[in-house]
């Protein structure tokens, strides 16, 4: 796309979307431009890429239904009327929201655009030499890192004019280890909408990920059954985001596919339970200001003393359903499509200690280091592997133990969660697609959450 | 397309590079989105993206440059090559030469009737969906997506590289609810499709309403340590593509992670397993991977016994061995040594025969995501859709439920394998039964 300035765009957005009237149809456009740098070593490769400002544009109107066309360059914006065309009097029920604007970047404290190419190198080889050399049992120290930088411009026929930069930072350490014919792992990803500080939490604990990943080695199968379970923060938010999450995505509703759409007003999980999705909240993985629709980003109360009180909606779920929208309307870029999607989803803090927690488990399991999940919108059925866990038997944590799968009903164990931790909310990064693919940033935690019974089986 | 490579060559050539590849794709993008059983979005996308390799000899490797970019004004280019040189300048990599010209096999990847009119072919099938969705009885379509993808894929290089390759394949995802008495159940698909005349839609609709239904009655499966399952195409991909596929690589030989050794009995007589680049409906199939070598078709695993690992180039000079075109290029412009299409001989069983002659085991259509990890091949997933097999019959729907293994230990137990095949995403694969498997409950 040819370089144009922010005002540039605007003012060729503005002047496009004037010509869409409103009580007509609804018309937007979004800017969208992602750069990042991508460094990944390991054992036998060093490679590094770089995307240096990846840009194209979306259009697309609603009447009685989307329709949308992208290009990557501001020059086929002439194509736009064939694809997106112009109407006359037609009812147009998509609710108005009230335009507003903006231009915001997020800042950091160390600008990694300030960090030469080399210095970045150098710091991923120094940690990757330091796990190798930590034990000869690892065979393959993994790490990556990505730095990515988004800027987005969203304009519409309702006012809006709206221009966000956002960087972000992954880090990802995965030293595997071997032992004869052995081979397991443990893994630490961080990230946010930070700087290069990202390494400041990082460096001197990479004795700790090396050790974390041997002792993995030795880890016993997880029993099959179902065991009361103690949840980390990383897989507490897996449930929050993937079990329940997905099925608050107002879209399942107007499909008539979820599991949750009879019960908002009702209990739904125990009622120390609290559960929220925020895209608001500063330098998070999943944050932003405004979301692909341009609605302002705010905090939604999902989950209040076990009682549902919101879903999550787009522009179109909240106008069908009569409620106002957050902010959770995304897309993974301008090729791919808009949907309800989740930010920084988390179970809130409670009031037990762990230590108390565990104590009072004669057999059970604590699941760690949430791998993975999937969603079950309709079913309410609910599939979350931990990467590893703790047995405990009579008070006590004892045995290591390899992956666990955690399946069952979703609403079964948020009613039988019997204690919450008091700790610090915990976010984790990772991507979240709508179910295989379209992959937006997101993070999810909580404290630690402990659940009367639960079945479980080796992951 | 041409002028858009001869441009950045031309600016990659006036910086003194003496290496380098070109690798672009055009892409054009038609959905449909389906909302109940009206048309709820649909969407035209048309994205551009170039990948630029630049190499730098040093002694005992090469320093090897990436870039990505979709701009093509020509100081945009410039500046893209120059952080490419740049990053070739730092990286310290392997030693690596680009692959030369070679015999390619005549093969289209693409569908005549799918490049003449693409949006026609979306709109008809679009209509037949519709049109099927509304009509079903006993089930409802909640949500369904149908995307065709037709991409124009270029590779030159500083060797004499100049090749040229269309491909076109659908995107297929659906959900089907059955309702009775307050009873929900569901069947959600989701498949790459390379060939329009794989789609089968009516059909497949037919089947997913039948897989909705049956899961109305579906009871959670009985515990059992060492279940007999069958697994179906869809499935068995999922298990088998990630784990047999890193395990068959150079990559793994080379990290000394691989547990496959060449010549050595890793399963059962019964399997043999390809890499087949060009499998006819394979959605990898292309006459050339993403480096430019040759694909194949290459027997991996013969009657169990493991004969043949799979190169890219860079692991083929590493090791000393010829690149077997598996080289597949990924979204960020990097290569990976994996499979490119997994395909399974069939068996002499038909699937009938194969349940009738089980005496207590499941048939497992769908989990909730099987998704193993590569380097142990262990997975834990929740059951979605199956049956339970009782005296050699399907008997009551299970969901619900987990099943867990090991896929290199089911390779070993693997008790029979079906004539019938079916297209799964890159992959052509029977149903096949394991035993020694744990189901909990």
């Amino acid at each position: 796309m040819a370089q144009k300035s922010y005002e540039e765009i605007l003012s060729i957005f503005d002047e496009i979307s004037k010509n869409y009237k409103r009580k007509n149809q609804y018309f937007d456009i979004l800017y969208d431009s992602i750069s990042f740098l991508s460094i990944r070593k390991t054992p036998s490769e060093e490679t590094i890429s770089i995307n240096k400002d990846k840009s194209g544009i979306v259009a697309r109107t609603y009447t009685d239904r989307w329709k949308e066309f992208a290009v990557d360059n501001l020059s086929d914006m002439d194509k736009l009327e064939t694809h997106i065309p112009k109407v006359s009097s037609q009812d147009n029920k998509l609710a108005i929201q009230e335009g507003w604007k903006l231009n915001k970047e997020v800042e950091v404290e160390i600008d990694p655009k300030e960090i030469s190419l080399q210095q970045k190198i150098e710091k991923i080889r120094l940690i990757f030499e330091s796990l190798k050399k930590y034990d000869e049992r690892i065979v393959n120290p993994i790490i990556a890192y990505a730095e990515l930088l988004t800027t987005r411009i969203f304009v519409n026929n309702e006012g809006c004019q709206l221009r966000q930069v956002i960087p972000r930072i992954r880090v990802f350490i995965q030293p595997i280890a071997k032992e004869e014919g052995v081979v397991d792992f443990d893994y630490r990803s961080v990230g946010g909408e930070i700087g290069f500080e990202i390494f400041k939490g990082i460096e001197n604990k990479l004795e700790q990920f090396a050790q974390n990943s041997l002792d993995m080695l030795k880890a016993d199968k997880p029993p099959s059954g179902k065991y009361p379970i103690i949840l980390d923060p990383d897989m507490a938010g897996l449930i929050a985001h993937e079990s329940f999450g997905h099925g608050l995505e107002a879209d399942q509703i107007l499909r008539d596919r979820s599991y949750l759409q009879d019960l908002l007003n009702k209990q739904v999980a125990s009622k120390i339970s609290n559960i929220y999705d925020a895209p608001n909240i500063s330098n998070k993985y999943g944050s932003y200001f405004f979301d692909d629709e341009g609605i302002k980003a705010e905090k939604n109360l999902l989950v209040e003393n076990g009682i549902l009180k919101n879903f999550i909606h787009n522009r179109l779920t909240a106008s069908e359903l009569n409620t106002e929208p957050k902010g959770n309307g995304r897309r993974e870029s301008y090729a791919h499509p808009l949907h309800v999607r989740m930010t920084n989803t988390y179970f809130g803090s409670g009031d037990y200690e762990l230590d108390e927690m565990i104590s009072e488990i004669k057999k059970g399991v604590i699941l760690n280091r949430g791998y993975f999940g999937m969603e079950d919108p309709l079913g309410g059925g609910l599939q979350v592997t931990s990467k590893k866990g703790y047995l405990i038997e009579n008070g006590e944590k004892t045995k290591l133990l390899k992956a666990t799968t955690l399946s069952g009903s979703v609403l079964k164990l948020l009613k039988n969660i019997n204690a919450i931790s008091k700790d610090d909310l915990k976010l984790k990064p990772g991507t979240c697609g709508k179910g295989y693919e379209d992959f937006v940033p997101v993070t999810s935690g909580g404290s630690y959450i402990r659940v009367k019974s639960a079945l479980i089986s080796p992951g | 397309m041409k002028n858009k490579l001869d441009m950045i060559e031309r600016i990659i050539k006036s910086k003194n590079v003496s290496e380098y590849e070109i690798y672009s794709t055009e892409s054009r993008i038609y959905e449909t989105e389906f909302l109940k059983t009206r048309v709820g979005s649909e969407r035209q996308v048309n994205d551009f993206d170039y990948f630029i390799r630049i190499l730098n000899q040093i002694d005992g490797g090469t320093g090897i440059g990436i870039v990505k970019g979709n701009q093509l004004e020509e100081n945009k280019i410039e500046e893209t090559v120059d952080d490419c040189i740049k990053l070739s300048q730092i990286n310290e990599d392997s030693k690596y030469i680009l692959p030369s010209p070679q015999s390619y096999p005549k093969i289209q990847p693409s569908s005549k009737d799918v490049l003449d009119n693409p949006l026609k072919v979306i709109t008809d099938l679009s209509e037949m969906i519709k049109s099927k969705i509304s009509n079903l009885e006993k089930t409802q379509s909640t949500f369904g997506r149908l995307r065709l993808h037709i991409d124009d894929i270029y590779l030159l290089n500083s060797s004499g590289l100049d090749l040229a390759s269309t491909k076109s394949y659908f995107y297929l995802e659906f959900a089907i609810k059955a309702e009775r008495e307050k009873k929900l159940s569901e069947f959600w698909d989701v498949e790459y499709i390379s060939r329009l005349s794989d789609l089968d839609l009516i059909n497949r609709i037919e089947q997913w309403s039948e897989y909705a239904l049956a899961n109305l009655n579906a009871k959670e499966p009985i515990s059992n340590k060492k279940a007999t399952v069958i697994f179906s195409p869809g499935l068995l991909k999922d298990a088998f593509a990630p784990v047999i596929g890193f395990h068959s690589s150079g990559k793994a030989y080379h990290d000394n992670q691989s547990f496959f050794k060449e010549s050595q009995e890793i399963a059962d007589s019964k399997l043999s397993i390809l890499d087949n680049g060009l499998l006819d409906g394979g959605l990898k199939t292309n006459p050339w991977d993403g480096e430019g070598n040759p694909h194949q078709k290459i027997k991996m695993i013969d009657k169990g016994i493991f004969i043949n690992r799979l190169f890219d180039q860079k692991y083929a000079i590493l090791e000393n061995r010829k690149s077997t075109g598996n080289g597949i290029r990924t979204p960020s412009g990097t290569i990976e040594n994996t499979i490119s299409n997994l395909e399974i001989e069939a068996g002499d069983t038909s699937l009938k025969e194969m349940i009738s002659n089980i005496n207590e085991g499941y048939l497992i259509e769908k989990c909730s995501w099987l998704n193993p990890d590569k380097y142990s091949g262990s997975f834990g997933t929740e059951i979605r859709n199956g049956y339970y097999i009782k005296n050699g019959k399907l008997d009551t729907a299970i969901k619900g439920g987990n099943l867990s293994g090991n896929v290199l230990e089911m390779i070993k137990n693997c008790v029979f394998i079906s004539k019938e095949r079916k297209f799964s995403g890159n992959s052509y694969l029977p149903y096949i039964a394991f035993s020694n498997l744990d189901i909990s409950s």
